[in-house]
């Protein structure tokens, strides 16, 4: 136990020593990260990974952000660093606008965006959105940086990060009529092919790429023909979404609600699509509310997030922990 | 003359006063007049012209009386060739060797102004009734060519020339102030050109049709149809096909709806191209493809076609047609094509209507297409219009009874500049259940005018109705406009009825971010979000090389006008 622990209390950022979290000091650093079987990878492996350290794919220090238009400060001070092969989960109240950090990772330009995850930054005094880090157009980043693979992703534009590696998955996806999910699919994956070198694929390679993918999810293949989320269900939705993952490809997913509006079934589904997804090279940073995603998926660290920082950072107990208690059992105590 | 009704005499009598009345300086103008009304005495003409030629009149406002006038003294030496007058049909047959004697086609000096004789005499109250407001010189001279031009005709078709070419003698020509139907259009450019008509096929080439069906029209005279359910009106035999044109060509004559295209059309009209299909044959998946090409003959002129299709599809029949119109000649062809179909759908019939117009951009292209739905019968329709500098298209389906299903999509894409397109559509409901879905997507680009009028008219009987109506359309550039107006009528008093119509300046920011969220670029997505704005009416077209030969050059167009924008605002 000791490597990982030295590694995650001496290195991390996570734990820096800053007087807003003291608690995290005093909180036992996950120690069951090596022991929990995650059905994918060793539990050795996993130690020796962390004790390797996998390198840092999104680095996020002292951000800072406000809404642009009011200059309401919604993020105060994030610090996050999320490894390779690492899974996070983020929990926090309703309207502590978890979503916007991740829209800050993709959004750059100063558009109006119907997946802001809404009433949030209205709401609180210094609320703060994790769609901050995407590069939502209703926030500027007033402070701090954020790194993805050791590049500053702020001057970046939304295709240049997700082309980096990054996919985030919205909370409320929008339809696209006229557009099929056959010929989307294949204009994003000839976009990275592009960009890398390689050759476009044609239409009929890739539906050799695509329906085994689609069979996975267990989704019907007639779907391919339909537009983009046309007339699909918000669980549907969402497991589009995922299988856009899945045919796409990322180094660091950012999962916004995953878990909104899926049944049982169809939650197991996502979750072993998004389990046998990942490797040891890349990551996934959950939103939640809940506790049953973090059964399926579960994470080495859970963060809650409230005005605008992380106040709290743990394993999955905290998860277990907000779940009987609410999040007043985990307040700054 | 014994056997003649009332009111055929008066109406005589009336058309004569206008002939005698206002005598055009052209000879051609009382030619015309006498023609109508079926005087065929060539002995008369010498008389009129001179007539004519000694005095030119203004023709009179709308506020005068027309009807009861007297009678200027040189107009009351009757045209003896009164005395010539038959059956309408044998006048019709032999429309006045004069006539095609007349010589050229060029345009005359319009008429000077001269003090307006004003009438004085009243007449019958029978004439006064019928009598018109006012006859358009324009009109008048346009229809006096397409009726010259038309030396032999079926008989089948006589009664609709005889009731267009008496309605022409009233309508005038519409204007953006005059005319309600006319109110967003210019139709100005259909004036920049004398009109000339063709006289022979030309000598091209007739374009390969990968369907075993095919029609081709050239400069709106019939070169060949082919196929199985498919003839010329002058070809078909004895029967039940020939039986059901003649009742449908009949019944036009009195469509009440019309406008001077359709009239113009009816008047030049040579032959009819029909496609019957008979009872409870299915042949949905071998489209009849009618192509429609055009030339420009003169750089001075503009060569007016007017082809005509008529397609009865009868109970329980199913059939596809595929409608072309494309300039065969060299680019940029000047010429104006006035193409009207017609569509009857019996009780439970299926039509599936797909219409291709990619003209030359300096063509101008009227279009009416009719179409009457008898109960539970089926009408699809698609329609891609990319070419043109002026094209209207009036779509007029009429219902018969319950249960009917129309679906109708169309496409407009201005990507020149100053090119108008203009859909104006009329669905009229008038029995219950029926279910209608109308899509009309437009872009305009450059410094185009795309114009929307759909209407709908619920009536009483016609509950419990499912229309939607849904209009989208993106104007791409400041100087492009776009006029759109849904109507829906309704009288009924349970129904489902919606309409909706979007007009953005630029495509929907969210879904080009989630474009861009997957790694597309945002110069890919835009080009993407475009081309899928339009594939999406244009991929309802059933046909795959028809579809394909649509997407394929609808996507050129956008890039060549995304090129123009891209150099305008370098420039």
């Amino acid at each position: 136990m000791a490597p990982p622990l030295a590694a995650v209390s001496s290195s991390s950022p996570l734990f820096s020593p800053s007087s807003s979290r003291p608690l995290v000091r005093r909180h036992a650093p996950p120690s069951y990260v090596s022991m929990r079987t995650r059905g994918r990878s060793q539990p050795a492996a996993a130690a020796a990974a962390a004790e390797s350290s996998g390198s840092p794919l999104l680095e996020v220090r002292g951000l800072t952000a406000s809404v642009k238009e009011t200059g309401q400060q919604i993020l105060a001070g994030v610090d996050l660093t999320i490894r390779e092969g690492e899974i996070h989960a983020i929990m926090g109240k309703n309207g502590s606008g978890k979503s916007t950090l991740t829209k800050f990772y993709l959004c750059k330009t100063n558009r109006d965006h119907a997946h802001c995850s809404g009433t949030c930054m209205f709401n609180q005094v210094f609320v703060f959105d994790l769609q901050v880090l995407v590069g939502h157009p209703h926030y500027k980043v007033t402070g701090g940086t954020i790194l993805f693979k050791g590049e500053d992703l702020v001057d970046m534009e939304p295709e240049e990060r997700s082309l980096a590696g990054l996919f985030m998955s919205f909370q409320a996806p929008i339809e696209i009529p006229g557009v099929s999910n056959f010929d989307f699919l294949l204009m994003a994956v000839n976009a990275r092919r592009e960009k890398s070198g390689l050759p476009a694929l044609g239409p009929l390679e890739f539906y050799s790429v695509v329906s085994p993918k689609v069979d996975a999810l267990k989704m019907d293949p007639k779907f391919l023909d339909r537009n983009v989320n046309e007339g699909f269900s918000g669980g549907e939705r969402k497991r589009n979404e995922i299988l856009q993952l899945s045919v796409i490809g990322a180094d660091l997913a950012l999962l916004d609600e995953i878990d909104s509006g899926l049944d049982v079934d169809a939650l197991e589904d996502v979750a072993n699509a998004v389990n046998g997804l990942l490797t040891p090279q890349n990551s996934v940073l959950m939103i939640t509310h809940y506790q049953r995603l973090l059964d399926l998926i579960k994470p080495s660290y859970v963060h809650i997030m409230e005005n605008g920082k992380i106040i709290k950072t743990g394993d999955s107990s905290i998860a277990t922990q907000i779940n009987e208690g609410g999040f007043k059992s985990i307040a700054l105590v | 003359l014994p056997g003649q009704s009332e009111r055929e005499k008066g109406e005589r009598k009336r058309i004569r006063l206008h002939a005698a009345d206002w005598a055009r300086p052209t000879c051609k103008r009382l030619s015309w007049a006498c023609s109508q009304s079926w005087w065929a005495g060539p002995s008369s003409f010498p008389s009129l012209f001179h007539l004519s030629a000694s005095r030119v009149s203004r023709p009179p406002t709308a506020t005068s009386t027309r009807g009861p006038s007297s009678l200027p003294p040189q107009a009351a030496r009757q045209p003896p060739g009164r005395r010539g007058e038959a059956s309408r049909t044998d006048a019709m047959s032999s429309p006045s060797p004069l006539c095609a004697a007349s010589g050229s086609t060029a345009l005359r000096a319009p008429p000077p102004l001269l003090r307006f004789r004003r009438p004085a005499a009243a007449v019958s109250a029978s004439v006064a009734r019928a009598a018109p407001a006012v006859s358009d010189d324009l009109v008048l001279r346009i229809a006096e060519q397409l009726e010259d031009s038309v030396t032999s005709s079926s008989p089948l078709l006589d009664p609709l020339r005889s009731a267009s070419a008496l309605s022409l003698l009233s309508t005038p020509w519409p204007t953006r102030r005059s005319s309600e139907a006319f109110r967003f259009t210019d139709i100005s450019y259909l004036r920049s050109f004398p009109i000339s008509l063709p006289s022979r096929a030309p000598d091209l080439a007739p374009p390969a049709s990968p369907f075993p069906s095919h029609v081709h029209f050239s400069d709106g005279l019939l070169v060949s149809a082919s196929g199985a359910h498919v003839s010329s009106l002058a070809d078909l035999p004895p029967g039940r096909a020939r039986d059901r044109a003649a009742a449908a060509l009949a019944a036009s004559a009195e469509f009440a709806h019309k406008d001077l295209f359709y009239d113009f059309n009816a008047v030049g009209a040579r032959d009819v191209v029909v496609v019957h299909v008979p009872e409870g044959v299915k042949v949905a998946d071998d489209p009849v493809q009618i192509m429609f090409t055009y030339t420009n003959c003169g750089a001075e002129s503009m060569l007016m076609s007017n082809p005509r299709i008529l397609v009865v599809a009868e109970k329980e029949a199913e059939v596809a047609i595929v409608e072309e119109h494309f300039g065969a000649g060299e680019e940029g062809g000047c010429y104006w094509a006035n193409p009207v179909a017609e569509i009857i759908i019996d009780a439970g019939a299926r039509v599936v209507h797909s219409y291709v117009q990619r003209q030359s951009f300096a063509a101008a292209h009227t279009k009416w297409t009719v179409v009457q739905q008898d109960t539970s019968s089926k009408y699809e329709f698609v329609e891609v219009s990319t070419g043109a500098k002026l094209n209207r298209h009036n779509l007029h389906i009429q219902q018969l009874g319950p249960e009917t299903e129309t679906e109708l999509s169309t496409l407009h894409l201005t990507s020149q500049n100053k090119q108008i397109h203009d859909l104006h559509s009329k669905l009229i409901l008038d029995h219950p259940r029926g279910f209608s879905r109308q899509l009309h997507k437009c872009i305009a680009c450059g410094a185009g005018n795309s114009i929307f009028d759909g209407n709908i008219k619920v009536n009483r009987y016609a509950q419990q109705t499912d229309a939607g109506q849904e209009t989208k359309c993106l104007v791409l550039s400041p100087k492009a406009l776009v006029n759109v107006k849904p109507n829906l009528q309704i009288i009924a008093d349970d129904v489902k009825c919606t309409h909706g119509a979007a007009i953005s300046g630029d495509l929907d920011p969210n879904e080009l971010f989630y474009f861009q969220a997957r790694g597309i670029k945002t110069d890919t997505a835009t080009d993407a979000l475009l081309y899928f704005f339009g594939a999406h009416v244009i991929k309802r077209i059933p046909f795959k090389p028809v579809n394909e030969k649509a997407l394929a050059q609808f996507k050129e167009l956008l890039a060549s006008s995304r090129q123009m924008t891209n150099e305008a605002l370098l420039s």
